[in-house]
């Protein structure tokens, strides 16, 4: 699947089921499935929200492969730079009502995803990323 | 797929809210809202019970009303008590060790077993 969206968040959803949908159709397991619409959600809505703070219009690019049960996701974007790897993991006393709201998202995408790689271009932020399913617990 | 939140009809001591489907930056502000009604119908000191057995997906978003939600209820000496999460919205729980184990159930049984054994920890106190 290779698809451009506007940096809005109605695109972002719409985004998302287009990617379950591709997933669904090369019989990617339910538990992947979920895997990569939480990546591509946090991902998504973190850049639409805070990526264009000026509130230009902007473009995301998303491409999503399976190959032999590998699912690879990239993402590019004419975003403000930002790197979710540079991101300070967040403090997690064991009960989300006592910490400050914020910085779940992206703990929750590097935590799930198998492997997480980010670059910068004259293009603008590019992440790639990969799922192994074979990563997911047998329970 | 839109997240649906219905509630029993509540009791002062002990409601219960169910919710199906996604959890997530597209509903959570439904989710907020249906539940602005229904939190001051509990009690102080009463729990609130959060019937996950239909919710497919949780995402931050979600994460963060669920956190609202149960600061409001510990403010005001209540608790809010999960029940039966499914395989996703566990592992996104254990990922951020969204609550303590002890208030997650697996069934009503287990939930209403422990309620009883509070109630009686309290019945204890006073007498």
């Amino acid at each position: 699947m290779r698809l451009r969206i506007p940096n809005r968040l109605e695109d972002v959803f719409l985004a998302l089921d287009r990617a379950e949908g591709t997933l669904d159709r090369a019989e990617v397991d339910a538990s992947c499935r979920a895997d990569v619409r939480l990546v591509l959600e946090e991902l998504l809505v973190n850049t639409v929200r805070h990526g264009y703070p000026d509130g230009r219009d902007g473009s995301i690019d998303i491409r999503l492969e399976v190959e032999a049960d590998v699912v690879h996701l990239e993402l590019r974007d004419d975003a403000m730079p930002f790197d979710p790897l540079q991101h300070e993991p967040p403090d997690l006393p064991g009960d989300i009502a006592r910490r400050e709201i914020g910085g779940l998202g992206l703990h929750l995408a590097r935590s799930i995803a198998s492997a997480f790689h980010y670059a910068r271009d004259a293009h603008g932020n590019r992440v790639v990323i990969r799922f192994d399913p074979s990563d997911e617990p047998t329970t | 797929m839109t997240l649906i939140v219905r509630s029993e009809s509540p009791r002062t001591d002990r409601s219960t809210v169910w919710l199906e489907g996604r959890l997530d930056a597209a509903t959570y502000a439904a989710f907020d809202e249906a539940l602005r009604d229904i939190t001051p119908l509990v009690d102080n000191g009463g729990t609130l019970v959060i019937d996950l057995s239909a919710l497919d997906y949780i995402s931050s978003a979600g994460l963060r009303s669920l956190a609202q939600l149960r600061k409001q209820l510990h403010d005001r000496d209540g608790r809010t008590l999960l029940l039966n999460p499914q395989p996703q919205v566990k592992k996104v729980f254990d990922i951020v060790k969204a609550v303590p184990v002890a208030e997650v159930f697996a069934s009503v049984g287990e939930l209403d077993q422990y309620l009883d054994h509070m109630q009686r920890q309290i019945t204890a106190l006073g007498s």
